[in-house]
């Protein structure tokens, strides 16, 4: 589904790169860990995936297609979820006006349907009365949920994360990673999460380690069980 | 859940932050609002004035014209001179054709002429009463003026002035409010043709005179007519104004002198010459818009190189010259509070948009156009603006008020300080016995009454027109929203540059 070709980044200086040539495949269907010490880019490779940045060099394609041909703004409304570790929410409105806001925007199948998004939350453990108050006021780990709640209402194949579990306890850690690979099993999504908890990258179909700007497979991707 | 429900939302969760930027807005639209108030009161005042003072038009002999053919004469002689230096060469005369009474009733006939009033100056002598000599005070001025002393006027001119109108009711000096009838009756254009006449009331006491009593004036003796005696019938009093004998200019006869007459016994005095002619005629008009056009119509019908008919406007420029300094401070306040406004309102936006960069990166990172996110930032301050311009509707009307008086008041004290001044450097320099240095003429008492009434007019209107109208809010809504727009294209590039990378994940 997600494919890079020769994909190189770096900041300042083109001989101090993140990584380079990077040629990888990420398919639908199937969640994906990437792990590495701090510092050597995990949250640079994923910004590149979601399209909130652009490549040195290389390309990333989607369904074959340049992500950047009709602009990576329009790649984000349509194809992908952003979670992130924390500003994720609009802080000014209660859980279920976050995830309405993110069906209008992302022009979804379910845009305007207040009953699907109320369901998606419940599903995620909110009550009725905590769907309706401000984000604010709602625990990080129920911040959280609805952060992912949010990716689950859109119809985008493409979920990405960065350290979502990032603060959160051993439980609600698990809770979370469940619920995406819930994504990717069950909505036959493609789940690609930067995580440092090895426990939870263990939980995925397959686990990239960035190291010495080196990227290699920890855990190999299972062979694609669908194909869009 | 579009960009204007997410404004609304925004706006609604930080009430406090919204009730905020509300005052700001409303602080700014209300300083917007006074200054457009004051522009149109100083502009509805101008037009009132206009409609009020501007509607006469006066016929009399073309002055420039004259002075032009008198100037034509001097150069001919001078001319004449080179070639035959030894004609002496005649003094130039300045010759101004009377208006004759037949022009005048030509152009009454044209539509949109109201009334028209003759008037004749001209002066006599008393015979058997006495003029009011001038008093002490008047004479030490009089003195200092450098008109020479009564001596130098005795050849040409008569101790009482004679002022020839059709009518006293439609004569300036009666309309303006300067004189009033005490006893008897005024003049009427059934006392055309008559010898009735109206005098003032310390003349009357001076020589114990009454209604029904007659007097005798003389006519100056000129070069072809010896002087004549007339008995003439008073029919009135008035009593002029005591604030023009104060106000009087030096050389100025004093104003209880004058007998107001029929125009056509004016006439007769002034000598067989000036019978159906007039100084000049004043025109009403009745319909003041109209006053350009009758103007036109009327020139066609009179000799313009002999005959001028300008429309009376010295109490409408008054008051638009002492209004236009209230009109441009008023713009100099719209505009500055604009600009402060406009830069204030901007760094607000910009903070704003900086305090949400986290929202504007979420935003982007769903996908959301840039544009809308702009649009919503514009509609929330819209919404700010539309509640801001109601406030400062209902708090403007007070301020306007207010601001319109303290402006009127001191645009008054300017003008009365400015022409209380001048007449007393005028005056001033009587006692140190300087002589003829622009002393004022007896022009001045007129000119003081005009502007002292147009000044009343123009408070009352100034008062009147501080009224917010629909209009009024309109403009402001114009301006509220240019302020806005700029505001907000400020701000914007604040978010057209925002990188969601960067805000999402941070350093
Ligand atoms: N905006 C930036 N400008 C320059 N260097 C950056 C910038 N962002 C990150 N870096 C550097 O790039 C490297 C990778 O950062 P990052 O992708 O955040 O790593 P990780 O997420 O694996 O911790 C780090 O050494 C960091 O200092
Ligand atoms: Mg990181």
């Amino acid at each position: 589904m997600l494919e890079t070709k020769d994909l190189s980044y770096w900041y300042t200086n083109k001989d101090d790169y993140l990584f380079k040539d990077l040629d990888l495949t990420f398919d639908a269907g199937i969640s994906y860990a990437i792990v590495g010490e701090s510092g050597t880019g995990k949250t640079t490779l994923i910004s590149l995936l979601a399209g909130l940045d652009k490549p040195r060099a290389g390309k990333i394609l989607f369904r074959g297609e340049d992500i950047q041909a009709s602009g990576l703004s329009n790649f984000r409304r349509h194809h992908v979820s952003i979670v992130f570790q924390a500003y994720n929410l609009f802080t000014y409105m209660s859980a279920l006006e976050n995830l309405m806001t993110a069906l209008s925007i992302t022009h979804s199948s379910h845009n305007g349907d207040r009953q699907y998004a109320m369901q998606m939350l419940s599903k995620l453990g909110l009550t009725e009365e905590q769907m309706k108050q401000n984000v604010q006021r709602l625990s990080g780990g129920q911040q959280r949920r609805v952060a992912i709640a949010r990716a689950m209402v859109c119809d985008a194949p493409l979920v990405v994360a960065d350290e979502p579990t990032g603060n959160l306890d051993e439980a609600n850690s698990d809770e979370v990673m469940a619920l995406f690979n819930q994504l990717a099993h069950d909505q036959g999504k493609c789940v690609i999460i930067v995580t440092h908890d090895a426990a939870g990258a263990a939980k995925c179909d397959a686990v990239l380690r960035l190291k010495h700007r080196e990227l290699t497979w920890q855990k190999q991707p299972p062979v694609p069980a669908m194909v869009d | 859940m579009n960009f204007v429900k997410r404004a609304w939302l925004n706006l609604w969760a930080r009430k406090g932050r919204s009730a905020l930027l509300i005052l700001v807005t409303a602080a700014i639209m209300l300083f917007v609002l006074a200054g457009l108030l004051l522009r149109s009161a100083a502009n509805t005042a101008v037009a009132n004035a206009k409609s009020s003072v501007g509607a006469t038009l006066t016929l009399s002999a073309n002055r420039e014209a004259a002075f032009k053919k008198m100037r034509e004469q001097m150069e001919d002689q001078s001319q004449d001179s080179d070639s035959d230096s030894k004609t002496t060469p005649t003094r130039p005369s300045l010759t101004m054709t009377p208006v004759k009474l037949s022009d005048a009733e030509k152009i009454a006939k044209l539509s949109g002429i109201e009334s028209y009033n003759v008037s004749v100056s001209t002066s006599a002598n008393a015979s058997g009463f006495d003029a009011i000599e001038t008093s002490t005070g008047t004479s030490i001025m009089q003195g200092g003026g450098g008109f020479g002393g009564k001596g130098g006027f005795e050849d040409n001119s008569g101790d009482i002035t004679i002022s020839g109108v059709s009518s006293t009711a439609g004569a300036t000096a009666f309309s303006d409010g300067t004189n009033t009838i005490t006893k008897g009756r005024g003049l009427t254009s059934d006392d055309i043709g008559t010898i009735n006449v109206v005098v003032e009331t310390e003349l009357a006491k001076q020589n114990d005179l009454a209604v029904g009593d007659t007097i005798k004036l003389k006519s100056l003796k000129t070069d072809d007519a010896a002087a004549k005696s007339y008995t003439v019938t008073i029919v009135g009093i008035y009593k002029a104004k005591s604030s023009s004998t104060a106000q009087m200019g030096p050389g100025a006869s004093d104003p209880a002198n004058t007998i107001f007459t029929s125009y056509s016994f004016a006439n007769t005095l002034k000598g067989s010459d000036a019978k159906n002619t007039a100084d000049s005629v004043i025109f009403t008009v009745s319909t003041p818009s109209k006053v350009d056009s009758v103007q036109k119509a009327a020139k066609k019908l009179i000799n313009t190189s002999k005959f001028s008919i300008d429309s009376n406007d010295a109490s409408y420029q008054m008051v638009k010259a002492s209004m236009s300094s209230v009109t441009s401070f008023a713009d100099k306040i719209v505009w500055l509070v604009a600009i402060a406004g406009t830069i204030i309102l901007a760094l607000i936006v910009i903070l704003m948009i900086r305090e949400r960069r986290f929202e504007i990166g979420v935003l982007l990172a769903l996908g959301e156009r840039r544009g809308k996110i702009i649009a919503q930032f514009f509609c929330e301050l819209l919404v700010v603006l539309l509640v801001a311009i109601g406030l400062s509707s209902a708090g403007g009307q007070f301020v306007g008020d207010k601001l319109g008086e303290q402006v009127v008041a001191s645009a008054q004290t300017s003008t009365t300080s400015n022409s209380q001044g001048g007449f007393t450097r005028g005056g001033g320099q009587a006692p140190s016995g300087e002589q003829g240095q622009g002393a004022p003429s007896g022009q001045m008492p007129g000119n003081m009454g005009g502007r002292t009434s147009s000044q009343a007019a123009m408070q009352k209107q100034a008062k009147l027109s501080t009224r917010i109208t629909l209009k009024d809010v309109g403009l402001l809504t114009v301006f509220g929203l240019a302020i806005i727009l700029i505001a907000i294209t400020a701000g914007a590039a604040g978010i057209l540059r925002l990188q969601p990378k960067k805000v999402l994940i941070g350093s």
